[in-house]
C-alpha cells in the first residue's frame, strides 16, 4: 500500500506482487477460470483452418483430416476440451450461485438448477451431434 | 473537492469515479470531469461486454461437443466415414443457417478470449500502463477474425 504524491490529492495504489493470483486456492482458482475460458478462441482457430481447408478442394480437405490425426494435433484438442469442460462446469456452478430461481414462492435449490444448466448442454450437445454425424 | 461520500452513490458512479481518478492525471483547476455526448451514446464497452457473455455462452453449451467430434471422435475413428466426407461437409456448409451458425461459433469466442486475455494482461502479467492500446488490440484481433471467418465463409 502506497500513497502516489504530487497530485491534487494522494491517490491510492494498492501495490501487490505479479504473482498474487498463485498464492491462495480461491485466487488461484479464479486464474484457472479466466485461462480456461481463453481455450474456446483456440478451437475457433482451427475450426477456421478446417474451413480454409474444405474452401481450397478436396485435396486441402482431406490433407487436413490426415492433419487431424496427428497424436500431437489430437493431444492439443484434448487439452481444448478438458479446458473447455472445467470453464463450462465452474460456469453452472456460479450461475447457480448468482441466478435465484423462484417458483411461486419457493427457491429453487442450487442443485436443480445446475442440474437443469447440465441438461440443457446435454440436449444442445445431442442436437449438434446428431446433425453433426447422421443428419 | 469535499470529502468523497460514497454510501449514496450507485456502484456505476463509484466506477465512474474511480476510472476517473485511475486514467489520467488531471490538470490543475480542470473543470469536473465531463464527457462528450457523442462519445458516450457510442460507449463501445456494453457492446464488447455482450459479445464476451454470448461468447462464454457458446464456449459452454457449443465448443466442447465440436472439440470432442472434430479433435477425438474422429481420430480415434469413431464416426461413420460418411461424417466427415468431402462432399456432405461441402453440402452442408453451403446452407446459409450452417454457415451462420459457424461464423457465430467461431467468431463469439474470439471475443470472449479477447476480453478474458484484457484483462488476463493486468491481473496475470501486472502489466498495468497502455490500457487503450490493449483494448484496442484485443478486440481488435476478435474483429479480425470476425471478418476472417466470414470471408471464409462466403468463399465456400
Amino acid at each position: 500500500m502506497s500513497k502516489r504524491e504530487g497530485g491534487r490529492y494522494p491517490a491510492y495504489v494498492p501495490e501487490y506482487p505479479r504473482s498474487w493470483w498463485l498464492q491462495t486456492g480461491p485466487y488461484r482458482r479464479f486464474a484457472a477460470r479466466e485461462i480456461t475460458s481463453m481455450f474456446a478462441a483456440a478451437f475457433s482457430g482451427l475450426l477456421l483452418l478446417f474451413l480454409v481447408a474444405l474452401s481450397r478442394g478436396r485435396e486441402a480437405y482431406e490433407g487436413f483430416l490426415r492433419w487431424l490425426k496427428l497424436p500431437a494435433v489430437v493431444a492439443v484438442f484434448a487439452v481444448i476440451l478438458v479446458a473447455v469442460l472445467y470453464h463450462m462446469a465452474t460456469w453452472f456452478r456460479l450461475t447457480a450461485h448468482i441466478q435465484v430461481v423462484r417458483l411461486g414462492r419457493k427457491v429453487l435449490p442450487r442443485s436443480v438448477v445446475i442440474a437443469g444448466l447440465f441438461g440443457t448442454w446435454v440436449s444442445a450437445s445431442v442436437i449438434v451431434g446428431y446433425f453433426h454425424i447422421w443428419f | 473537492m469535499g470529502e468523497l461520500r460514497t454510501d449514496n452513490m450507485s456502484l456505476g458512479d463509484i466506477l465512474d469515479e474511480s476510472d476517473g481518478r485511475e486514467v489520467k492525471r488531471r490538470a490543475r483547476g480542470a473543470g469536473p470531469r465531463r464527457e462528450h455526448r457523442l462519445r458516450r451514446l457510442l460507449r463501445p464497452e456494453p457492446v464488447f461486454w455482450g459479445l464476451f457473455s454470448a461468447g462464454g455462452f457458446v464456449a459452454a453449451f457449443l465448443v466442447p461437443i465440436h472439440v470432442a467430434i472434430l479433435g477425438i471422435a474422429f481420430a480415434a475413428g469413431w464416426l461413420p466415414t460418411r461424417a466427415l466426407s468431402y462432399e456432405r461437409v461441402q453440402h452442408l456448409v453451403q446452407l446459409p443457417l450452417v454457415k451462420l451458425y459457424l461464423w457465430g461459433l467461431i467468431a463469439l469466442p474470439l471475443y470472449h478470449w479477447a476480453h478474458r486475455f484484457r484483462f488476463a494482461i493486468y491481473h496475470q502479467f501486472g502489466i498495468l500502463r497502455w490500457k487503450r492500446f490493449i483494448a484496442v488490440a484485443c478486440y481488435g484481433t476478435a474483429i479480425a477474425g470476425t471478418a476472417i471467418s466470414a470471408w471464409v465463409l462466403l468463399s465456400i
